[in-house]
C-alpha cells in the first residue's frame, strides 16, 4: 500500500489563492482527514489528488512516483462523493462492476469481486436493484463499494457522510473505519464535522484559508491547539481578549480586560509582556468550584441549559466578561441554577495564549513533527 | 383530493378545446375513411374496407409509406447526429457563447418554411449555386441530381428540424451531474468510455424527446417535401393532401392518415420502450 506526499501544492483561482503551498505525509495505510470550515480549500486539495483540478504549482507523490500530471483515470484512486454520484441508468451490480471492468475482470470473477464488494458494506442481496430504489445511506454504501471494488491505491472521500441524517451519519462513520481498517487503503477525508475527522482520522490536517494550521493526531489537535484559529475551530471553546502581564518561558500571567488575572502554561512563542493577547478556554476547561481558591474569580450563573449528557452554563464573572461552561450532567455542579453564585478556576495546563487578537488564520504555521 | 379537484379544473378549459376543436374532427373521419369513394361522384354512402386494403396492398402506396419512415428516420438520425456535439458544447462554453450559439440555432426559425425551401431550392437545384460553381470548376460534366429525390429533403428537412432536436438536448445533458462524469473518471474511464457508458444513457430522455419531436414532425410536414421534393416525389402528407384537394378521394386520404398516425404511434412506442431500456428509466 502506497504513501501520498503533497509538496507544495498551490491553487490559485485568478488572484484567489485556494490552497496555498500545502505539504504534507499520508503514511501507508494511514487515515488522514483534512478539516476546516467550508471555503478552506480541503475539497480544492482532494480533488488536485484526484486529478480532477490541476494544481497552479507543487508536485504529487504517490509512493515518491509523480503523478501531478497523470488524468484521473490512470490514478487508480477511489473517490466518494458528498451527492453519491451512482450512474443512475445502471444496476447496484454494473455500478460496482463499472471500475473492474475497465481493469479486465470479466466473468466469474467479476461476479464475485462484485459481490465481495457488495458484502463488505453489507448490502449483499441488493446488486439487481437501481440507485433510486435505495435509500441515502444504502446509496452511499454502494458509492463505497463502488470505489473500493478496484483495489484503488488511495481511496479519497469528499464529505461523504454530508448528506445522511445524524443517526446514520454515526453508523456509517463507525462503518467507514472498520472498512478502512480491514482493507488497510491509505486514505484521504475531507470533512468540516470535527468529530467526524477526529473519531475516524490517525491524523487531522487543520486547514483555514488555504493554509495548513496543524498536522497531528486527533488527541494532540484537541489538547494542543498549534494557533489560536484551530484553539477556536476544534472544541467549544471561549475566547477571552486580554493582556500578557509577565511571561517564565511557557507559563504566564494573564489579566482579561475587564481586570480578572489567570494563568496559563501554553503561550505561544512571540508573544511579550505587554502585548494584547487572545485567549482560548475549552467550555470544559472552565472549572466550577464552590470555595474560592488561588486564581479563582467569582461569577454568577445567567443561564442553564441542559443538553442530555451535559449541562452549559451562561456565567458572567465579577469584572470579568461572559463565558459558557459545560459540566457533566452527573456531576455535583449540574445542579446550580440562575442567579446562584460561584467561583471560577481555570487550569493553566488549558488555557492557551496566541499572539493574534483578532482570532483569525495566521499565513504560516510552523508544521508539528510526525508521530 | 382537493388539490387533484383543483388539478383537474385548471386542465378543464384546455382539454375542452382540445377535445373539441382537435380530436372531435378526426374522430369525424373515422367513418369517413371506410366509406365508398366512386370517382367524380364522392362517396356512394355504403361502407367498405378497401381504402386500407388498397393502402397495403397497392405498391405505389406503400412506396410512398416506406419513403416517408425512410425519410423521417433520417432526418430524426441526422439531427441526432449533427446536434448531440452541438448541445454538448452549448453545455460546456460559458454563458455568453451559450446565448449567441443558442440564438444561432433558434435564428432559422424565425425564418418562413416557404423562405427556407426556396433558399434550399436556390442551392441544389440543377442550375442552382452548388451545381454551378461544381461545373464551373470542371469537377462535374453534367448537374448532380439534388432535388426531387430523398437527400434533397433529407437536407432541407434536417435544416428545418435541427433546433427542435438541440433545444431537447441541451437541458438532458446539462443535467448530467458533473460529479457523475468525475466518478467514472476516477473508475479509470476515459473521456471516449465516459461518454458512451455514462453521459449518452443518462441523456436517453432528452434524446428520446428530441427524435419523437423530430419524427412526428417530419414524417408529418408538407410545405418541405411539396417544394423540395416537387409533384412526383411524393411523402405521405403530400400524397394526402392531394387525395383530399385534387382527386377529392377524402376517404382514401382519411384512410391515409389514419394510418401514417398509426404507424407513427407504432415507432413511438417502440423507441420509448427500447431508449428506456437502455437508459434505466424502464
Amino acid at each position: 500500500m502506497p504513501e501520498l506526499t503533497l509538496e507544495n501544492l498551490r491553487k490559485e483561482y485568478g488572484g484567489h489563492v485556494a490552497a496555498a503551498n500545502i505539504s504534507l505525509t499520508v503514511a501507508d495505510g494511514e487515515f488522514v482527514s483534512l478539516l476546516g470550515p467550508s471555503g478552506c480549500g480541503k475539497t480544492t486539495v482532494l480533488r488536485m489528488v484526484a486529478g480532477l483540478i490541476a494544481p497552479t504549482s507543487g508536485r504529487i507523490l504517490v509512493d515518491g512516483r509523480d503523478i501531478t500530471r497523470v488524468p484521473t483515470h490512470q490514478r487508480q484512486i477511489g473517490l466518494v462523493f458528498q451527492s453519491y454520484a451512482l450512474f443512475p441508468h445502471m444496476t447496484v451490480f454494473d455500478n460496482v462492476a463499472f471500475g473492474l471492468r475497465r481493469q479486465g475482470v470479466r466473468g466469474a470473477e467479476l461476479q464475485q469481486r462484485v459481490q465481495q464488494a457488495l458484502a463488505s458494506v453489507r448490502l449483499p442481496d441488493h446488486a439487481r436493484r437501481y440507485p433510486r430504489q435505495l435509500s441515502g445511506g444504502q446509496q452511499q454504501r454502494v458509492a463505497l463499494a463502488r470505489s473500493i471494488a478496484p483495489q484503488p491505491q488511495l481511496l479519497l472521500f469528499d464529505e461523504p457522510l454530508s448528506n445522511l441524517d445524524a443517526a446514520l451519519r454515526d453508523e456509517m462513520q463507525f462503518e467507514l473505519k472498520r472498512l478502512q481498517r480491514e482493507l488497510g487503503i491509505t486514505t484521504l477525508f475531507v470533512t468540516h464535522d470535527q468529530t467526524e475527522a477526529m473519531s475516524l482520522s490517525d491524523r487531522v490536517c487543520v486547514l483555514a484559508e488555504g493554509v495548513v494550521q496543524q498536522y497531528d493526531r486527533p488527541e494532540i489537535i484537541y489538547d494542543r491547539p498549534a494557533t489560536a484559529f484551530v484553539a477556536r475551530f476544534i472544541g467549544r471553546s471561549n475566547r477571552l481578549d486580554a493582556r500578557l502581564e509577565a511571561r517564565d518561558g511557557a507559563q504566564c500571567h494573564l489579566r482579561l480586560a475587564q481586570g480578572a488575572r489567570l494563568v496559563s502554561h501554553h503561550a505561544a512563542a512571540g508573544v511579550a509582556p505587554g502585548e494584547s493577547v487572545a485567549v482560548v478556554v475549552r467550555q470544559e476547561d472552565v472549572l466550577l468550584l464552590s470555595q474560592a481558591g488561588e486564581h479563582t474569580h467569582r461569577a454568577r450563573i445567567l443561564l442553564r441549559s441542559f443538553v442530555g449528557s451535559r449541562v452549559q452554563y451562561a456565567l458572567q464573572l465579577d469584572g470579568g466578561p461572559e463565558l459558557i461552561a459545560e459540566v457533566a450532567a452527573s456531576a455535583d455542579q449540574a445542579q446550580l441554577q440562575p442567579g446562584d453564585g460561584v467561583h471560577v478556576g481555570f487550569r493553566p495546563e488549558r488555557v492557551y495564549v496566541h499572539a493574534d487578537a483578532s482570532g483569525r488564520a495566521p499565513a504560516a504555521v510552523p508544521m508539528q513533527a510526525r508521530p | 383530493m382537493s388539490t387533484r379537484l383543483a388539478a383537474w379544473g385548471l386542465m378543464s378549459p384546455l382539454g375542452v378545446v382540445l377535445l373539441l376543436i382537435f380530436v372531435a374532427p378526426v374522430l369525424f373521419m373515422v367513418p369517413l375513411s371506410f366509406q365508398e369513394y366512386i370517382p367524380g361522384m364522392g362517396t356512394s354512402g355504403a361502407w367498405t374496407l378497401e381504402n386500407y386494403t388498397q393502402i397495403a396492398t397497392d405498391g405505389y402506396y406503400r412506396e410512398i409509406i416506406g419513403r416517408t419512415l425512410v425519410l423521417g428516420l433520417g432526418v430524426t438520425a441526422l439531427c441526432l447526429l449533427l446536434g448531440y456535439p452541438l448541445a454538448w458544447c452549448m453545455t460546456r462554453v460559458g454563458p455568453r457563447l451559450r446565448l449567441a450559439l443558442t440564438l444561432l440555432v433558434i435564428f432559422p426559425m424565425l425564418l418562413n418554411l416557404v423562405v427556407r425551401a426556396f433558399g434550399w431550392i436556390a442551392l441544389l437545384a440543377d442550375h442552382g449555386l452548388i451545381n454551378n460553381l461544381l461545373m464551373d470548376w470542371g469537377l462535374i460534366e453534367a448537374p448532380v441530381r439534388m432535388m426531387f429525390n430523398l437527400s434533397g429533403l433529407l437536407v432541407g428537412m434536417t435544416h428545418i428540424y435541427l433546433p427542435f432536436m438541440v433545444l431537447m438536448l441541451v437541458p438532458a445533458i446539462q443535467s448530467v451531474p458533473q460529479d457523475v462524469h468525475d466518478a467514472a473518471a476516477t473508475l479509470a474511464a476515459g473521456r471516449a468510455r465516459i461518454f458512451w457508458s455514462v453521459t449518452l444513457p443518462m441523456t436517453a430522455p432528452g434524446i428520446l424527446a428530441g427524435s419523437i419531436l423530430v419524427f412526428v414532425l417530419s414524417i408529418s410536414a408538407l410545405v418541405t417535401p411539396r417544394m423540395l421534393g416537387g409533384a412526383t416525389y411524393k411523402v405521405v402528407a403530400t400524397l394526402i393532401y392531394d387525395e383530399f384537394l385534387l382527386t377529392l378521394n377524402w376517404p382514401s386520404g382519411a384512410a391515409l392518415a389514419f394510418v401514417l398516425t398509426i404507424i407513427a404511434l407504432a415507432v413511438v412506442a417502440l423507441s420509448n420502450r427500447v431508449l428506456g431500456r437502455w437508459g434505466g428509466l424502464s
